[in-house]
């Protein structure tokens, strides 16, 4: 495996497109495999929920934190969840410090949609009070280690997240929001699971879950959001095209790879127990 | 985990049978855990779990200064970015750096930097990422050890290490190692950091009212107490290079059954 960390050289450039016209990939990754996911959820002892996502070498660890709120006046008796993302200089020296880059905005809000459009999170279960006070849940990811495809890693770790939270429970009476010491958990807050994948294009060859060095070398990407037989958020990046064929394809191929994804990542498994 | 919702001050931080709140003697440090080369990108990094504080540091340098003007032509610079995850505290905290930040990073650049040969490396810069994931109390003194392990990590020549750990005054007795409700509830808080080749103190900072025969206590407590979490920074060092040297003497006695 080559060790990059900014630069891709023309000779290395070559090298992965060769191998990828044989169908090789420099990891010995078939074209349609994922890397190895490793997820632990609940470690950070301040936050309602969080979880540490390892996809290959990419690293996020994600937070949630909650707050009471009024609803949107469009939405009166719906919760909101605002998804975040920091691309921490920490992980790589092609990130910068200062406020959120396009890249850092795109990671967050294409990770956003996938769950938003998917029904996922449970928002009317999120109200307190109709136009008075409902949740606000901020999933917050923090990029520990870049390795490409941040996307894919994002979501699994947002969606983790999600899944090991636990909320406390808070009753409208008229002194205000009255906690009950029960907490809204798993089932609660979420519903469907939306996962993301993403897929790397250099030349005329496509392939899921690009590393690093691919990502570096890619012409574009696609990002396709799916839950169990529906898709429901595309996102498509950088100067490459794609054919209408291809479109299809990756669309079946995403709805056929994310229900195997999902199996074997049995994420319903992070829901914590309270005594 | 699960945190109860009130975030409220107990009245005693002792409990009945002497001990504090969360079990440990006056002089017992909490749980500590290092790990070195965490972060694959970095030139070094360091990862620690201090009680419920988990923090990563990451070292990226000697390189270009940005912005220029900060280069200085005669010597390197150290930049430290100290910065707290919005869910490492009991209220979100806003993504965008604070005034308190700012110091603390400012405050560990300046306890570290005595222990580098910054004359070697004119026009550089040595850029350490610190993050802190979770924090109860004692942030500023988990940073700098990590910091400082991070560095170590990457190779930078350093004259020693450096080791910081608070010390503090709780219902009138001096403990050491505060953690996140001794440090708000408490009486004094002492923060000190240790440079392990002149032995000699680089950061010190104190809140709090102490007269001068408890501030001798503390001092001394304090050195003690660094010298625990100086092995275990020693060993986090050590434990990189036995493992590599284990899967090296692996490799060479599999090859060596092939011939």
């Amino acid at each position: 495996m080559m060790d990059v960390k900014r630069v891709i050289s023309t000779i290395e450039r070559k090298y992965i497109v060769n191998n990828l016209k044989k169908e090789e990939r420099i990891d010995g990754r078939g074209l349609w495999e994922f890397r190895e996911f490793q997820i632990s959820t609940d470690m950070v002892a301040s936050a309602e929920g969080s979880a540490d996502v390892s996809l290959g070498e990419s690293r996020i660890i994600t937070g949630l934190k909650y707050d009471i709120g009024e609803p949107f006046p469009d939405l009166p008796d719906e919760g909101v969840c605002t998804i975040m993302a920091e691309l921490l200089p920490l992980a790589s020296p092609l990130f910068e410090r200062g406020p959120p880059d396009e890249q850092s905005i795109e990671l967050a809000r294409v990770v956003d949609r996938g769950i938003r459009h998917a029904d996922c999170v449970q928002t009317k279960k999120l109200c307190i009070k109709e136009k008075e006070a409902v949740y606000i849940l901020f999933v917050d990811m923090y990029v520990i280690n870049h390795g490409g495809n941040l996307i894919d890693c994002g979501g699994v770790s947002a969606l983790a997240t999600l899944i090991s939270a636990h909320v406390p429970e808070g009753k409208y009476t008229e002194n205000g929001i009255e906690w009950t010491g029960n907490y809204l958990m798993g089932e609660d807050i979420v519903n469907e699971l939306p996962l993301v994948l993403t897929y790397g294009k250099i030349e005329d060859m496509v392939f899921l879950d690009p590393c690093l060095p691919e990502e570096l070398v890619c012409d574009g990407r696609l990002s396709i959001s799916v839950t169990e037989d529906k898709i429901t958020s595309i996102q498509k990046s950088g100067s490459a095209t794609f054919s209408m064929d291809e479109i299809q394809m990756l669309g079946k191929k995403s709805i056929e790879i994310g229900k195997e994804l999902r199996n074997k990542l049995d994420l319903w498994q992070y829901k914590v127990k309270i005594e | 985990m699960v945190l109860i919702i009130k975030d409220e001050y107990p009245d005693k931080l002792f409990r009945e049978d002497g001990k504090r709140l969360d079990g440990r003697e006056k002089t017992e440090l909490r749980p500590l855990k290092m790990e070195v080369g965490v972060i694959k990108n970095a030139d070094g990094s360091a990862y620690l779990e201090w009680g419920n504080n988990k923090i990563f540091a990451a070292v990226y340098g000697p390189r270009e200064v940005h912005p220029h003007h900060l280069a200085k032509p005669d010597r390197g610079v150290l930049r430290i970015f100290y910065r707290m995850a919005t869910y490492s505290v009991f209220d979100r905290k806003r993504p965008a750096p604070g005034r308190r930040e700012k110091e603390i990073s400012m405050i560990i650049s300046d306890c570290i930097e005595p222990v580098l040969f910054l004359e070697l490396y004119p026009g550089t810069a040595f850029e350490v990422f610190i993050e802190v994931i979770d924090a109860d109390g004692g942030t500023r003194c988990a940073s700098t050890t990590v910091a400082s392990l991070a560095l170590a990590d990457a190779g930078v020549p350093m004259k020693s290490l450096v080791t910081a750990v608070a010390v503090g005054k709780i219902d009138g007795e001096i403990v050491v190692d505060l953690s996140g409700i001794e440090d708000k509830a408490g009486d004094a808080d002492l923060p000190l950091a240790i440079t392990w080749f002149n032995d000699e103190l680089s950061l010190l900072q104190f809140d709090g009212s102490m007269d001068a025969d408890e501030f001798d206590t503390c001092l001394k407590l304090g050195k003690e107490a660094a010298e625990k979490i100086y092995q275990i920074q020693l060993d986090a060092l050590r434990s990189k290079y036995i493992s590599i040297q284990e899967s090296v003497n692996q490799s060479s006695n599999t090859s060596g059954g092939d011939e």
